[in-house]
């Protein structure tokens, strides 16, 4: 065990914090979840990726630093240091990118990774219908076959940035008949393919964060399959892995939040009730305390082990801590709470930031699924029976 | 920057974990609480094993290792709740009298001639002393009065760490246990741990145990570093591994049922060990309010704590 960092990796860090400090705006942009955010957001990718900071974990050749996942999470340290914008396009670099790297040919990393790491090509992930949510293997939305390429028909739901976004990876039924978890394709479309129609979903706040998509027939060439015909679910269940395991929610994010939670506890502290001075507390600690299993997750990955069913040890951990940081902000704010900007016309970005934590448990396969897993994977419980 | 364990510290630890689990189940346990605590030959034993002189320098016959490696053994020890104070004796004397330069008593320890315990104003007692005996709700404490304590910071922050440690091994012992109890108690024709109201306490327990050990690990790593903060991290381990343990506690007796109030189920001996630590050099509150002076203390307090994203391990 060495807990400290190496020459180098102090002096990367430097370099990260040099050029977040000259490159992150100083205004906040608009939310992501409207057409002027989305844009703002996407312009943001663009620069990072201009300097190659898209994905520095990615070889050189797809765009990115061939950085290891230490250099990751101080990359992630520093841009939560420097509260830079929510990445775009975090389901592909986060999500898609990793599954790609492991199960695409040679052809598909050199088609799709370069795009998705230089911010030209962004993703949605279309995998929800509306009857299969918690229970994913119901999926109806089917991919027939037809020469090289497959038909799709069907309806997917509540994918996020898919107003907006360019491209989608999307699980289908492509074996007729099929049931639960086989028969299954993961397959990737442009999300201007004829026959596919958008629409918008507003979210509780109001903007269209996430969108239903309509496929009425809709042709997709063969070779954009991910991985063999039938095999989507395994694939499927990597990225949720890595939804739910390293990279989606790295540390840096909540301790930024614990960080501003200090600070608000600060300006109300005579107010304050002393659940809330706990609660600031202890979400210090259990922000550290994340980081801390994140470096160790990092090193076990490093040392060539996987990260298996502990990912739904995480994905509970941070969602809840968000959760719970943002709820005692709320407490502490009173009767500011409510107001979406405050008094002096600063955003009341813990309001957003409140409701965005209630769905944390919910996205990336909901809490009360990810304790199944668990139970069932990691204590080895039995599942349940007929009785 | 490397948060995992050497193969040595990797190696020591299966080594301690084969030894204890072969020699040293609940069966023992139960001889030693009806026969008042008395078996020389488990503390010859742990001698054997070096686990007596782990932290003793080699030139004074021990294994010269660190904290680090002291904290994985207290895991171990609260994992088996090893009834003699090796964890007292061991890696909380050892290390404070290595600290104040009283290296006399070193050899003996480590050739298991000698047991040390020290008492800390924060719990002016002894686990293993001649003075008068206190009853502890934990059987295999055997706790008796002392003169006078020591108010050492040191010596608080050792006890502390240790106990966060034991603590960690508690909290996974009591888990397994419950996790076995669950699938194979059938009620409703099938095995409680069917049912999703066990399943999820039980993940629960994992989760706040997974996330109490690094926090546990890195306050070892600190005081072996020696960082002026370690009194900091400390006091985070202890409360969040007796926070862990402590909810494990309450989920296991709860998965048991009636049989979880019984003598004759093991668990009681592990519960008892978590009550009992968990108050134990510097109970929640008193840890908490180190955390606090440190988060919230500002500017000139005595553990400025850099707080944010950047300053994970600062
Ligand atoms: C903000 C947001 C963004 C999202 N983005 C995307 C996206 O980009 N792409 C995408 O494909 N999907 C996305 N989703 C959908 C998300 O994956 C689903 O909402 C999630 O899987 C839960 O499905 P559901 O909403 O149908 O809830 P349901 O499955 O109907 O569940 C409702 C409740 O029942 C519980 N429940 C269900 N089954 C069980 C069970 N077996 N045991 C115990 N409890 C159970 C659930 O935990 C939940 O509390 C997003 C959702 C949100 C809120």
């Amino acid at each position: 065990m060495q807990l400290t960092y190496t020459p180098e990796q102090e002096a990367f860090r430097a370099d990260v914090r040099a050029w977040m400090q000259a490159n992150v705006p100083r205004e906040p942009l608009a939310t992501l979840e409207c057409r002027e955010g989305y844009d703002q957001h996407v312009a943001w990718e663009r620069t990072l990726a201009s300097d190659n900071w898209g994905m520095v974990t990615w070889p050189e050749a797809y765009g990115g630093r061939g950085l290891d996942l230490i250099q990751w999470l101080i990359f992630e340290e520093e841009y939560f240091r420097a509260n830079a914008p929510n990445r775009a396009n975090q389901n592909g670099i986060f999500l898609l990118g990793p599954t790609i790297m492991e199960y695409g040919t040679e052809e598909q990393k050199q088609r799709f990774l370069k795009p998705m790491a230089k911010g030209e090509v962004i993703w949605a992930q279309a995998w929800s219908e509306p009857g299969a949510g918690s229970d994913l293997a119901a999926i109806s939305s089917r991919g027939v076959r037809d020469g090289d390429h497959y038909v799709l028909t069907g309806q997917k739901t509540w994918s996020s940035r898919a107003a907006f976004a360019d491209w989608g990876f999307g699980i289908f039924r492509t074996e007729p008949n099929s049931k639960r978890h086989k028969g299954l394709s993961f397959i990737l479309f442009d999300l201007n393919t004829p026959g596919i129609t958008r629409r918008p979903i507003r979210q509780l706040h109001g903007e269209a964060g996430f969108a239903e998509l309509f496929f009425d027939d809709v042709r997709v060439p063969v070779e954009n399959r991910l991985a063999g015909e039938g095999e989507g679910w395994n694939v499927a269940m990597a990225t949720a892995g890595f939804e739910r395991g390293l990279m989606l929610r790295s540390p840096g994010r909540f301790q930024a939040t614990a960080k501003q939670l200090i600070d608000l506890y600060r300006k109300h502290e005579s107010h304050a009730s002393p659940g809330a001075r706990e609660a600031v507390i202890q979400a210090w600690g259990a922000a550290q305390a994340y980081a801390y299993n994140t470096y160790a997750v990092a090193a076990k990955i490093i040392a060539g082990g996987k990260i298996g069913a502990e990912a739904s040890l995480n994905k509970i951990f941070w969602s809840e801590l968000d959760r719970t940081m943002h709820r005692t902000a709320m407490q502490l704010l009173g009767a500011q709470a409510e107001l979406k900007r405050f008094a002096d016309g600063t955003l009341n970005h813990w309001l957003e930031g409140y409701i965005f934590s209630l769905s944390g448990p919910i996205y990336a396969g909901s809490n009360e699924i990810q304790r199944n897993i668990i139970a069932e994977r990691l204590l080895g419980l039995p599942r349940l029976g007929a009785g | 920057m490397d948060f995992s364990f050497s193969e040595d510290q990797r190696s020591l630890v299966q080594g301690a974990r084969a030894y204890f689990s072969g020699r040293y189940g609940p069966e023992v346990l139960r001889r030693l609480d009806l026969d008042g605590l008395c078996n020389p030959e488990i503390w010859k034993g742990l001698t054997e094993m070096g686990l007596t002189g782990l932290l003793v320098p080699s030139e004074q016959g021990g294994m010269g290792m660190g904290l680090v490696e002291g904290a994985l053994i207290a895991a171990e020890c609260g994992r088996v709740a090893l009834a003699e104070p090796l964890v007292d004796t061991a890696l909380i004397a050892v290390p404070w009298l290595i600290s104040r330069g009283d290296t006399e008593a070193l050899a003996k320890i480590a050739a298991g001639e000698k047991r040390v315990a020290i008492s800390h104003v924060i719990n002016p007692w002894l686990n293993d002393g001649d003075g008068t005996p206190l009853e502890s709700i934990d059987p295999l404490r055997h706790l008796t009065t002392v003169e006078d304590a020591e108010n050492d910071p040191f010596l608080l922050d050792l006890g502390a760490l240790m106990s966060a440690a034991q603590l960690i091994g508690v909290g996974d012992a009591m888990l397994s246990q419950a996790v076995e109890y669950a699938k194979i108690r059938t009620q409703f024709g099938q095995p409680i741990g069917a049912f999703q109201a066990i399943k999820h306490q039980l993940a629960n327990c994992v989760g706040a145990i997974e996330f109490a050990k690094p926090v546990v690990w890195r306050a070892a790593q600190a005081m072996q570093d020696a960082l002026p903060l370690a009194p900091v991290h400390v006091s985070h381990a202890k409360f969040a591994a007796t926070d862990a343990a402590t909810l494990t506690a309450e989920t296991a007796i709860q998965v048991h049922g009636a049989m979880g109030y019984t003598y004759e189920v093991d668990l009681h001996f592990w519960m008892k060990r978590c009550w009992a630590l968990a108050g134990a050099w510097g109970d929640r509150a008193f840890h908490l309010r180190r955390i606090d002076h440190a988060v919230l203390g500002g500017e000139g307090n005595k553990w400025p704590l850099a707080i944010g994203p950047e300053h994970t391990f600062s």
